[in-house]
């Protein structure tokens, strides 16, 4: 029996691999929009410096066929060079890299929270069917979800930050910043409200907290209700199967009929969305990070898009590619898990 | 009014009225069926798909499926204390104390009807710990002293862990009665079946497994919807022959719910003959095969196939029950129609010892 | 409980998903805001007249002052940032929308449904390739691959629209190649190929029409996302230029002015309350009916 779940998870290991190479094609077919000199922009650091462009075009082989550039451009990629940031002056990589923390950050709060929301209303939806609660809940999920991310982020802004003078935009409050700078509180993950637990720091915790509110508000109620609707829909399917009426006819009451069965079942189909959600947050991030001046590699991604810093966008839309791949992969490993029809094949 | 039952009766269904409320109308799916049931017989229901026969079997568990809705009638039973009760006027604390403990069910699709997620033995233990939960715990206080050794002896002192103690012990209790009635299922390797998931059994098996929640708290009847017809040739045998080897052990009273007239033949001491939502018919199954009344009954006899005899079905098609026919229900597909068949709706009326039918053609006024 | 009918099985189809629509209050809500948008498209040149020998679709300026105006009987949704006339933007902004979001929906839908049906009809290789292309396409978060597509093309209206296009067909793709396969296994188009009709002739003739209302649902989200879509480019300084009648680009001019004036948080509202509610009305309009057409298509939902 173990052998069966061995070979379910080397397959779906082995599928990775075409997956990430269609990925990184698709990325490069998009440079090869540009002609070789624009191309050769890409990795070049001094936009003064024309005779480097010749260099560039020979040094990456940017005027060979593309199967040729294509495998050059990968082994860049393989060892980290995405090409050159025009907006931010570093590396792409490195930009990527040191603005990931925020993003984390950010992620680390708003998808448990959309996904524990968005499975609690889309059951209780489903329990209470034709109801009131019913229609109030999807009433909320459409209105969510038909909100601009821009406009939300905005009008929250204007009410709470504006209005009320609460929850500034930006990670941290500047005497925080300054804290930081300083050296006297240690930076260990990047994560602020996890280094101010670990530095002992509340007045940090406190406002770094105070800064997530917002964007993980946005971020939560336009994504909730993918969630809530797939939650709901699974959870109706499951309450009209025969074991549902079985267990009833077993004698079981209605809160265990729907909490240890249905329940455990709707939620497989979940999980799914809860992958593609939390890697799709990226695509949130983007105008979130950017509304709320919230550094990561969302606004960073933006910022770069304005400034039609190419290698930029492209080395962020690679990134969110193989995070959604990766997400997909620990999805379907995920499964396995929860379903012994997957496990035991 | 609750007390109408015979000495001799465990269960009794009077006018029962059921409709569903759908998007295409009201589709009126039992209308006035009557039906009773005998302490120890086996009672067998027999109709086409949409006869109403599922719905009612349901219905008297108080399970009607949505978006169905019990409109009339009531559905008498006799309680294992001996008080009759109207199922259909229960609260559903006191259903859930019948349910599975004094009438269960098995269902057509035995691969539907148990959750893919949890093991056989957990389904099976959920039956047991839920009915016969005062006799589990004093097993498991036998249990105890045995158990409780290493880690547990100092964290069963942990309110959290003594309750994990408690459940461990539960399921360790429920296990040996588990394998137990694997056993009496005639399942081969019970200590291995118990902790199989559903998926990897054979339909028998899953049927037999069904069928062990189901007589686990040993109830008084036992609903069985079409068990067999979803299975092959040679399990179908064998599971008819463990629900009758069961039935006597048990002594459970049985309604057995088919569209197959052989499966009535042999296992049923009576049968009942739906129709569009009515009881047309009700005799001994002897008296059933020997002398058919309803021509409806006659025709569904005339369609079994028999050797050497061309095949005959019945003309016409089931009727829309969004809008029946006026009268007897049968009448467009009968070839005894008479006037008053349209017009008016005959009664189920006993025209021999035990022997009822619903037929202007055999009396009615 | 099977049913006798003696009508088209497609015109009872159409008949139950009205009845059923018109049961349905939300749905109803969503047909009047959509018609509501309609109607200011198509009126939109009798509703804001447009100067003479202009783009239409540039939105007049009150002046070139940065400060916004609040609303006044000569601008009655005031001006935002450079004073451009809000309520100029909006009616126009509503052709905007409709141009970029009926467009990407026809151009996206008949490229997966070109793409769709020759992945389901033709099976095996084909369809193995083409399915892992739009794999490929589905692995990015629309907006994010739309944002490098503009990025390359260079930033307009119409890159927003073609990057659009590109990141929208494969989902439609994906469902013509999931109706074709399970329409294909039914005997009727069995027998069409057997009286020899042409491939072109079955699936145009046989097998589309039967992906059709599952096209139209999703169709119906989709206009909503993709304005939805659109809109963020555009705020994000990648789609229409500054003074075009884009409601994104009209929100975007708001960013300066939400914490308002001194003693006045909320002195300009209308920069960017007002275009918001139009966007967010219109995209939950589409929401609204394609929410309510799949309920009445779903045939689990169809016995409750």
């Amino acid at each position: 029996m173990g052998s069966n779940l061995r070979t379910y998870i080397a397959r779906r290991l082995l599928l990775v691999i075409p997956t990430l190479i269609g990925v990184t094609l698709l990325i490069f077919a998009v440079t090869q929009l540009f002609d070789p000199v624009q191309r050769a922009s890409l990795y070049i650091r001094d936009p003064k410096n024309l005779r480097a462009i010749d260099e560039v075009i020979r040094k990456y082989g940017l005027d060979q066929p593309f199967y040729i550039q294509y495998f050059s451009w990968l082994s860049q990629l393989l060892e980290g060079n995405l090409g050159w940031s025009q907006s931010l002056h570093m590396r792409v990589i490195d930009a990527l890299v040191t603005r990931a923390p925020a993003t984390i950050e950010l992620a680390m709060y708003a998808a448990p929270l959309t996904i524990i929301l968005g499975i609690r209303l889309g059951k209780l939806s489903a329990v209470k069917k034709d109801t009131w609660v019913d229609h109030f809940t999807r009433a909320f999920a459409i209105i969510g979800w038909s909100l601009p991310a821009f406009w939300l982020g905005i009008v929250l802004l204007a009410f709470f930050y504006g209005g009320l003078g609460i929850f500034s935009p930006g990670r941290l409050s500047p005497w925080a910043e300054a804290l930081i700078r300083s050296g006297e509180f240690k930076v260990y993950t990047g994560l602020y409200t996890i280094d101010s637990i670990l530095n002992l720091n509340a007045a940090v915790f406190l406002d770094a907290l105070s800064h997530l509110v917002l964007p993980v508000t946005t971020l939560t109620i336009i994504d909730v209700a993918l969630i809530m609707r797939i939650m709901r829909s699974s959870m109706l399917e499951q309450l009209g199967k025969t074991y549902i009426i079985a267990a009833r006819a077993r004698g079981l009451d209605e809160k265990t009929v729907v909490d240890k069965h249905a329940t455990k079942n709707a939620l497989i189909p979940v999980i799914t969305i809860s992958g593609l959600l939390t890697a799709g947050m990226l695509s949130g991030m983007v105008i979130t990070e950017t509304i709320f001046e919230f550094k990561g590699v969302g606004y960073f991604a933006a910022h770069a898009a304005t400034q039609l810093d190419i290698p930029a966008v492209l080395g962020f839309a690679l990134l969110t590619g193989i995070i959604f791949v990766i997400a997909n992969l620990i999805v379907d490993l995920l499964y396995a898990y929860v379903d012994p029809r997957i496990r035991l094949g | 009014m609750n007390s109408m039952l015979d000495n001799a009766e465990k269960l009794r269904v009077k006018d029962l009225i059921v409709r569903f409320y759908t998007y295409e109308g009201i589709v009126k799916a039992v209308e006035k069926a009557n039906l009773n049931l005998i302490k120890g017989e086996t009672l067998g229901i027999v109709g086409e798909t949409g006869s109403g026969k599922s719905v009612t079997a349901l219905t008297i568990m108080a399970l009607t499926p949505p978006p169905g809705k019990v409109e009339g009638g009531s559905i008498l039973f006799q309680r294992a204390t001996g008080e009759v009760v109207d199922i259909l006027k229960l609260n559903e604390a006191v259903l859930l104390k019948i349910r599975g403990k004094e009438i269960s069910m098995i269902f057509q699709e035995p691969n539907a009807a148990l959750d893919p997620l949890y093991t056989v033995g957990d389904q099976i233990a959920e039956a047991l710990l839920t009915h016969r939960r005062a006799e589990m715990l004093e097993a498991a206080r036998e249990l105890e002293a045995v158990e409780s050794r290493g880690l547990w002896k100092i964290l069963k002192n942990i309110p959290y862990f003594r309750e994990r103690f408690k459940e461990k012990l539960l399921k360790k209790a429920a296990h040996k009665e588990i394998i137990e009635l694997l056993r009496l299922m005639e399942i081969p390797d019970p200590e291995r079946i118990i902790n199989a998931y559903p998926h990897e059994l054979s339909g028998g098996m899953q049927q037999r497994i069904v069928i062990a929640i189901a007589l686990a708290c040993s109830p008084a009847v036992l609903l069985a919807d079409e068990p067999t017809t979803n299975l092959d040739v040679t399990v179908q045998a064998q599971i008819l022959d463990l629900i009758r080897r069961l039935k006597e052990r048990f002594k459970t009273s049985v309604i057995y719910i088919t569209h197959d007239m052989g499966v009535i033949a042999e296992l049923s001491d009576r049968v009942a003959v739906m129709y569009a939502g009515n009881v047309v018919e009700v005799a001994p199954t002897r008296e059933i095969f020997k002398n058919p009344l309803h021509p409806y009954t006659k025709a569904l006899l005339d369609s079994i196939p028999r050797p050497g005899s061309p095949f005959k079905s019945i003309p016409g098609i089931v009727p829309n029950l969004v809008n029946p026919p006026s009268g007897c229900r049968f009448h467009p597909r009968c070839s005894y129609v008479m006037d008053r068949c349209i017009e008016g709706t005959p009664p189920l009326i006993e025209v021999s010892k035990g022997h009822y039918v619903a037929c202007f053609l055999h009396g009615g006024a | 409980m099977r049913l006798i009918d003696s009508e088209s099985p497609r015109i009872k189809e159409l008949k139950f998903i009205w009845k059923r629509l018109r049961s349905s209050p939300l749905s109803l809500a969503g047909l009047a805001i959509i018609i509501f948008f309609t109607l200011i498209a198509i009126f939109a040149p009798v509703l804001a007249p447009p100067r003479g020998g202009r783009d239409p679709y540039m939105m007049p300026r009150f002046g070139f002052s940065p400060t916004p105006r609040p609303p006044s009987p000569e601008a009655i949704f005031g001006t935002t940032e450079g004073q451009y006339d809000l309520y100029y933007g909006i009616i126009w902004g509503t052709r905007t929308a409709y141009r970029i979001g009926l467009l990407v929906v026809l151009a996206s839908a008949l490229v997966g449904i070109v793409i769709g049906s020759i992945a389901g009809y033709y099976k095996g290789v084909i369809d193995e390739v083409l399915m892992r292309i739009t794999d490929i396409f589905l692995a990015f978060p629309s907006l994010i691959l739309a944002m490098a597509f503009v990025v390359a093309f260079g930033r307009s209206l119409d890159s927003v629209t073609l990057a659009l296009i590109i990141v929208s067909w494969p989902s439609y793709a994906r469902l013509i190649r999931g109706e074709v396969l399970k329409v294909t296994a039914e005997d009727f188009v069995e027998a069409a190929k057997a009286v020899g009709c042409s491939d072109f002739r079955v699936i145009v003739k046989h097998v589309l029409p039967n992906t059709i209302f599952p096209l139209l649902v999703m169709a119906s989200l989709d206009i909503g996302s993709i304005v939805l879509t659109a809109a963020a480019l555009s705020f994000l300084g990648l789609g229409a230029p500054t003074g075009y009648s884009d409601w994104g680009q009209i929100i975007s001019l708001s960013r300066n002015w939400i914490t308002g004036a001194p003693g006045n948080p909320f002195a300009y509202w209308h920069t960017y309350i007002i275009p918001g509610v139009f966007l967010f009305l219109f995209v939950m309009g589409w929401n609204l009916l394609g929410d309510a057409l799949r309920d009445a298509l779903d045939p689990m939902m169809r016995r409750r």
